[in-house]
Order: structure tokens, then C-alpha cells, then sequence
């Protein structure tokens, strides 16, 4: 977080209406002789909200940083960053709780900032203007109710809560300008429009915002202006209408047709007939001794793709953690194949089974070896659950890697050295190894960027081409990502409230829960 | 470079007092005639000790078992704590995790130095005893450390994505949580070595395991406590090289582990 910073409120105001309140020239960032932001121009106006959008590792967030005076360790700058009104430039990343201090309550944080903007009253005033900034600050951050808050720690707060209270910090400093970094990302379809609300209000108060985002949905519904970023250049800018229906650069059109396009789910999924493959009976998982989740029955069929979709907290990914056995703690019976039934716990099951059923995790970064080339760790898949011997295995690993779009050189590099998307895709190629009859997928698109989710999907829907018998169950917060499937199941605290064809679900909703979701993604 | 200048600061911090304890005794030829307490000069260069030893004599004698006795006695207690930790920290049977760190927990609540006052009282250890003695009171410390760190390694998904594979317990506990909490355990090792250091002194001091006038850097910094205004030397020599073999082993585990992390590259 910005440490806070002296600068009286008023100084921002003599910025005349108009001018700019935060300009970037001609940037440029390097780090080993290699452009991370290349000759960037960037004017803030206040209460406009400009966006910035590309793929991953286009330098948007290098450039939103640069504009707090941030560069990466070791980089050569050159331009010129002016914040012609002075004072902090607020910044809300993209994990809020990384930048709110555990140990403290809500209430401390803000009033820290606010004590020191008080100083210059009387002795007597100072606590009474205090806690009127606060209370002030939280309003203007959308939370209304915000003294219930003040006496919690950031881990009770919700991830949206939290974005909320770094907001609440910025405002609480004076901020003229905000950058909002992937505010939305991994967030379910009705948190996103409240966090859309939540920037328009903050714009309505005559503050600039840069948006730093690769969800063009957010994008459209929040900026006056858009700057589309590939490789550290900008390619093109204008306003966002101007942009959305003319764009004039190639790059800004692949990106705007790679964005999935809702549709009511067009094709009937073809009837599940014969024994189903997966089928799970009177389901009750529990964390300690609370239930989260209860389900009466569930069937999978050979080749069928059945997507999971809920909000956060909806007791989805603790579902394909069940079936996974990764979540224990759950009474009820899963059968694979009509017959055996599978241990709750992975342990428990025998290389078979193990093989039957695999799980992609949402955090492909977090499910690798950070010490292990990855071609190796994909290998070992199919030592264990195969008995492969290892230079079969690695010819293996490597011919999957390379379907999955990975070449030789990119498959023997650490798992540091990919990208999201790309370790996603070696980690499908560990999962299919196992020759998996099932195989689970854990918001793995989740965090990516339009262009590599599309890709991601792609390989996802050829992999279902290829392996006929292949079945996926797809946990998603995304409507866009569900409608791919055949079927959807939706979860909402727990209970699954509705299932049917995708195509059914999607145009005739018949839960409530259903339909505000659906009215979430397309508004 | 700066990680290998890191690199060969710790080796030249380090290498003083290795040198000095391993290769110390052969240069140190005969004991002189002993002279006054605590004085400085006539021929003694770093002055004399307690008893009127000529104190770089002292020095030269004193490391080898220092440092034998400490590096064995930190190097046993992780070879039993290391198993422990990682066991109970990979095992989902809570009764297997209570019944390996319960009773460690029993001998934490122990005070180290009346652990060993108590066993030697009745079994008379000498130098290898000694070194035991200090492992067991120092297992229950590194466990709990090895146990928490491997924990949140053990937590991660990888360790998940690796039972999803059906990998080998060796592979999962050694190959990956071991490499993982590397770090906290090579800070851990290097505090750990400074405790047993003192540790052996503080026996030597109380008569156990190492006579209470040995040629010991510990029991110098010791026993010269009482001369320290009149003859510094005998205190602050010893102590400073068991203070560079500290902070040296910590300095070149640091750097060895910051050029690993480098290789790895960047993210991107």
C-alpha cells in the first residue's frame, strides 16, 4: 500500500477542469535489454475511467504501476510520468489481501491515514473529523454499512469487501487517481457488476480511473476511453464504442472476436444414454463439522461434458474436490462404472481408480514443482499410474504436450519460465497421461486473459473430439465458459438448486438463482 | 554479481574458523610454561587466559572440538527430527501425528541444560555423550520447526497434484516438501548451531562431557568472563569466531539458496 503521504486534500483541486491529472510520456521499461512497456502515451482525465487491456505480460500493469513511480527490480526507464495535481496515486490490486495488513482490524488500517490527513486541526476536532473521514471513505467506496467492518480483520472480509477497504485507504488519502488492477478477475458474474458499480461510483466523484483488464465485458461497461496494449506498445486507442465497432488494428479485432459471445446455447446436447461412468448418490460434504454441500444424486456419462456453475463459496470446487478425493470429509457414495465404489480419500485408491479420475486445479502455478522441468513432472504420470517406463513416458508427455500446443524447448523449462495459460496446458497433459476416464477441471480458466482462455478452450473441446469416451466435469463461475458444456448443474450455498441441458438451462432458466445469474452476464 | 560476492563473503567468514579448528592443532606445537592470569604481552601475542595459558594457543586447540561436538550434535538432532516433522506433517491420521509429537512436546517442557545435568549424573558422558545429549534436547525445537514448515508446503496444491499422480512418499515428502522448506531449514540450522554451541559450553562450564579448563572456544569465552576488563582478548577472539562460524554458515546457505532461486529465472 502507499505509505501515507502530507499532501493536503486541497492541493489537487487549483488542477483546472480539463487538464489531465496524471500523464505518462513516452514510457519505456526494460529489463535486460528486453521492452516490457515500449514509447507509451497516457492521459488520466478526472472522472473518466480509462481502460487498459491486452493479453498477459502486455505491460498493463507495469504501465499502471509506473504511474505510482513502481518499476520491476532491475529495469531501466525512460519518459516521463507527471501527476500534475500531486498527491497519491491510489492502487488496487489485483489481490487485495496482499496489501492489508493480517494483524490489524479494518478500523486501524483507515484510521492510520486518517489521523495523519487530520493533523493540522485542533487537538479537540481531530478525533470527531477522524472517524467522519472514515465513515466518508467507506460510503464513497460502496460500503454503505461500513462501521460493522471496522471491527474485522481483512481475513473476514470477502474478496470484494477487501478490494473495497484498499479503495476505502486510497480515497481516505486523497487519491485524484486510481488504478484498478484485474478488479474482476476470477470474480463471479454478480460480484462483477457490483465492482462495476462500485468504479463508476468512485468516477462519479471526479476521480480518474485506469482499469488494467483483460475481461472486456468490465471494460465496455465501465470506460469513456480504451488503449489496447500487445507487447508493450499501445496499438490502438479511442473511445470504447469507437473501438468496439470499428477497431482498426488487427490485433484489437482478434482480440474483441476471441471474446466468447453469449449465446443461449444453440446446439441440443446429444441425450446421455447407457450406464453412466461417474454417478454420486446422497452427497453431504462438510469443512469441520459445518455442511457445505449436499447432493442428492449426480450422473455422468461416457463423453459427456457436465459443467458445474455457481458463485463463490457455492461449494462447487468442494464438489469436484469429493469426487476427486481431495475433500475427505463427505458421507455418500460415488461409483465409477456402475460398480466399484471409489474410496472417499485418494489414498485409498488403487492406481486404477486413481488413473479414472483427475483433477486439473485452478492454480496450475501452485500445482507444479517450481524446482522440476515440467516435461518431467508430466512424465511421471504415466510411471505411477501406467507403469510406464521412463523414456516411454517422456516420449509421451512430450507428443501430448506438443497436441496440447507445447513445444520441446517450452516443455523442458521450469514451470516458472511458462505462462499462465501454457502451464495450464501441461497441466491438462499430466491429467491425461493417466488416460483418465473422467476428467475434472477446476476453474482452469479462471485468471486468463481472453485470447489464452479461448485457446485454452479450444484445446479443451478437441480433447473431447479426440477422446470420445472422454467425460469432463467443468467447475465454472463463468456462463460463458458453462455454455460449452452439454449439461450444466448450478449450485447455489450448497444445494444444487437446478440441472438440465445446457441449452435449456441457458434459455429457460426455471430458478430464480438461475435467471439472476444469467441477467448478470448479459446486462 | 551480487549473489556470488554474497557467496564468497560467507566462504571467507566461514573459512576462519574452520581453518582456524581443523588445521589449528598441528601448528600449535608445545604448551609453554604458564604465566601470570590475564595479562598481555611478553611473548603472548593475544595475552594469557584465566589460568596463565598463552590464549592464540588456546585458540588454535580450542576449535576442532567445538566444532565437531556442535556440527555432530546439530546434524543428529535434524536426522531424527527431520523424519518425524515430515511424517506427521504428510499424514492425515491425527493419532500417528499425536503419538510422534506429543512426546517431544513432554521433553520441550524439559529445560534443556537440566535434561543433561540429570542423565549426566548418572551415566558420566565424555565428548561423543555430550553430542547426544544436545541432539536430544534440541529434537523436539527442530521438529515442531520441520513439522510447521513442512505443513504449508505439504498444504500446497502440488503436493495434491502429486498424490493425484500416485507418486512415491519419498518423492512427495522428500523431493518436494524437503526441497521446499529448505530455506526456513537452513535459517533454523544456522540459529540451531549458535544454541548447541553455547549449550556444549554451558555443560563444559557445569564439568560435562568437556573438562571445565579444555582448550574449548566455548568454555573460553566461558571461563575468561571474569578477566574480561583486563585482558578482552581471551574472551573476545574465541567468541568471535564462533560468531563468524554462525553467521558464515547462515551467509553461504543464503547464498547457495538465492543462486538456485535465480537460475530458476524469472516468472514471466
Amino acid at each position: 500500500m502507499n505509505t501515507p503521504l502530507n499532501t493536503p486534500r486541497d492541493a489537487s483541486v487549483d488542477v483546472p477542469d480539463g487538464a489531465a491529472v496524471a500523464e505518462i510520456s513516452n514510457l519505456r521499461v526494460e529489463i535486460d535489454g528486453r521492452p516490457l512497456v515500449d514509447g507509451v502515451d497516457l492521459r488520466l482525465l478526472p472522472g473518466r475511467v480509462t481502460a487498459l487491456v491486452g493479453a498477459s505480460g502486455s505491460g498493463k500493469t507495469t504501465t499502471g504501476l509506473a504511474l505510482l513511480g513502481e518499476h520491476p527490480p532491475g529495469a531501466r526507464v525512460s519518459g516521463e510520468v507527471r501527476v500534475p495535481g500531486g498527491g497519491p496515486v491510489g492502487y488496487v490490486p489485483q489481490h487485495p489481501a496482499a496489501v492489508l495488513n493480517p494483524a490489524r482490524r479494518v478500523g486501524a488500517l483507515l484510521y492510520d491515514i486518517a489521523r495523519e490527513r487530520v493533523r493540522d486541526l485542533p487537538r479537540a476536532a481531530r478525533r470527531t473529523e477522524a472517524r467522519a473521514r472514515v465513515l466518508c471513505a467507506l460510503a464513497d467506496a460502496q460500503l454503505p454499512q461500513g462501521q460493522a467492518l471496522l471491527r474485522r480483520y481483512p481475513h473476514q472480509l470477502s474478496g470484494g469487501q477487501q478490494q473495497r477497504v484498499v479503495l476505502a485507504q486510497a480515497l481516505l488519502l486523497g487519491a485524484r487517481v486510481v488504478v484498478a488492477d484485474e478488479p474482476t478477475t476470477g470474480q463471479d458474474a454478480l460480484t462483477k457488476s457490483r465492482i462495476v458499480e462500485e468504479l463508476t461510483a468512485v468516477a462519479a466523484q471526479g476521480i480518474a480511473v485506469l482499469l488494467l483488464s483483460h475481461d472486456l465485458d468490465v471494460v465496455r461497461a465501465l470506460a469513456d476511453e480504451v488503449l489496447v496494449m500487445k507487447e508493450g506498445r499501445v496499438v490502438e486507442s479511442g473511445p470504447t464504442e469507437r473501438v468496439w465497432l470499428t477497431p482498426r488494428h488487427e490485433w484489437t479485432r482478434e482480440l474483441l472476436s476471441r471474446q466468447p459471445q453469449f449465446s443461449g446455447g444453440e446446439e441440443p446436447g446429444g441425450a446421455p444414454t447407457g450406464a453412466p461412468v461417474l454417478h454420486l448418490q446422497d452427497l453431504t460434504a462438510r469443512h469441520h463439522r459445518t455442511q457445505v454441500l449436499h447432493i442428492r444424486q449426480l450422473a455422468l456419462h461416457a463423453g459427456e461434458c457436465l459443467a458445474v456453475v455457481g458463485r463463490s463459496g457455492s461449494g462447487k470446487t468442494t464438489l469436484a474436490r469429493c469426487l476427486a478425493g481431495l475433500h475427505r470429509n463427505h458421507d455418500g457414495r460415488v461409483t465409477l462404472d456402475g460398480s466399484s465404489a471409489l474410496p472417499r480419500s485418494l489414498r485409498d485408491r488403487d492406481r486404477g481408480q486413481l488413473a479414472a479420475v483427475q483433477y486439473v486445479f485452478q492454480d496450475a502455478r501452485a500445482a507444479f514443482d517450481e524446482y522440476r522441468p515440467v516435461v518431467e513432472q508430466v512424465a511421471r504420470t504415466a510411471v505411477r499410474l501406467r507403469g510406464a517406463e521412463a523414456p516411454a513416458a517422456t516420449a509421451e508427455a512430450l507428443a501430448v504436450l506438443a497436441e496440447l500446443g507445447l513445444t520441446e524447448e517450452q516443455a523442458h523449462r521450469l514451470p516458472g519460465r511458462l505462462s499462465g495459460g501454457e502451464l495450464q496446458r501441461a497441466a491438462l497433459a499430466r491429467a491425461l497421461l493417466a488416460r483418465p476416464r473422467v476428467l475434472i477441471c477446476d476453474e482452469i480458466t479462471s485468471g486468463l486473459d481472453t485470447v489464452t482462455r479461448r485457446a485454452l478452450l479450444d484445446v479443451l473441446a478437441g480433447l473431447r473430439r479426440e477422446r470420445g469416451e472422454l467425460a469432463v466435469v467443468l467447475i465454472t463461475h463463468d456462463l460463458d465458459t458453462a455454455s460449452l458444456a452439454d449439461r450444466i448443474a448450478v449450485l447455489d450455498a450448497g444445494e444444487m438448486v437446478e440441472q438440465g441441458t445446457a441449452a435449456r438451462v441457458l434459455s429457460a432458466p426455471s430458478h430464480p438463482f438461475t435467471r439472476r445469474l444469467l441477467a448478470a452476464t448479459t446486462r | 554479481m551480487k549473489g556470488r560476492s554474497r557467496f564468497a563473503l560467507g566462504a571467507a567468514v566461514i573459512g576462519v574458523p574452520l581453518v582456524l579448528a581443523l588445521l589449528g592443532p598441528l601448528f600449535a606445537g608445545e604448551p609453554g610454561p604458564r604465566a601470570v592470569s590475564f595479562t598481555l604481552g611478553d611473548g603472548h601475542w593475544l595475552g594469557t587466559d584465566f589460568v596463565g595459558r598463552d590464549v592464540w594457543q588456546q585458540v588454535l586447540h580450542g576449535g576442532r572440538p567445538v566444532v565437531l561436538t556442535a556440527l555432530a550434535a546439530t546434524v543428529l538432532a535434524y536426522l531424527v527430527a527431520l523424519p518425524l516433522g515430515l511424517i506427521s506433517a504428510l499424514t492425515h491420521r491425527s493419532w500417528l501425528e499425536e503419538l510422534l509429537m506429543r512426546p517431544l512436546d513432554v521433553l520441550l517442557a524439559v529445560p534443556s541444560l537440566l535434561l543433561i545435568l540429570l542423565v549426566a549424573s548418572v551415566f558420566e558422558p565424555g565428548a561423543v555423550g555430550l553430542a547426544l545429549l544436545v541432539a536430544l534436547a534440541n529434537i523436539p525445537d527442530a521438529a515442531r520447526i520441520v513439522r510447521a514448515a513442512a505443513a504449508e508446503a505439504a498444504a500446497r496444491p502440488a503436493v495434491e497434484a502429486l498424490r493425484m499422480q500416485g507418486e512415491t512418499w519419498w518423492r512427495m515428502a522428500v523431493g518436494y516438501v524437503g526441497r521446499a522448506m529448505l530455506r526456513t531449514l537452513a535459517a533454523d540450522a544456522g540459529i540451531r548451531l549458535t544454541g548447541v554451541l553455547y549449550l556444549v559450553a554451558t555443560a563444559a562450564f557445569l564439568g560435562v562431557g568437556v573438562a571445565p579448563d579444555a582448550a574449548d572456544w566455548a568454555v573460553m569465552v566461558d571461563r575468561n568472563r571474569t578477566g574480561l576488563f583486563v585482558q578482552p582478548w581471551a574472551v573476545v577472539v574465541p567468541a568471535l569466531l564462533i560468531v563468524a562460524l554462525t553467521t558464515g554458515s547462515n551467509l553461504l546457505f543464503d547464498a547457495a539458496l538465492d543462486r538456485r532461486t535465480a537460475e530458476k529465472g524469472r516468472q514471466p
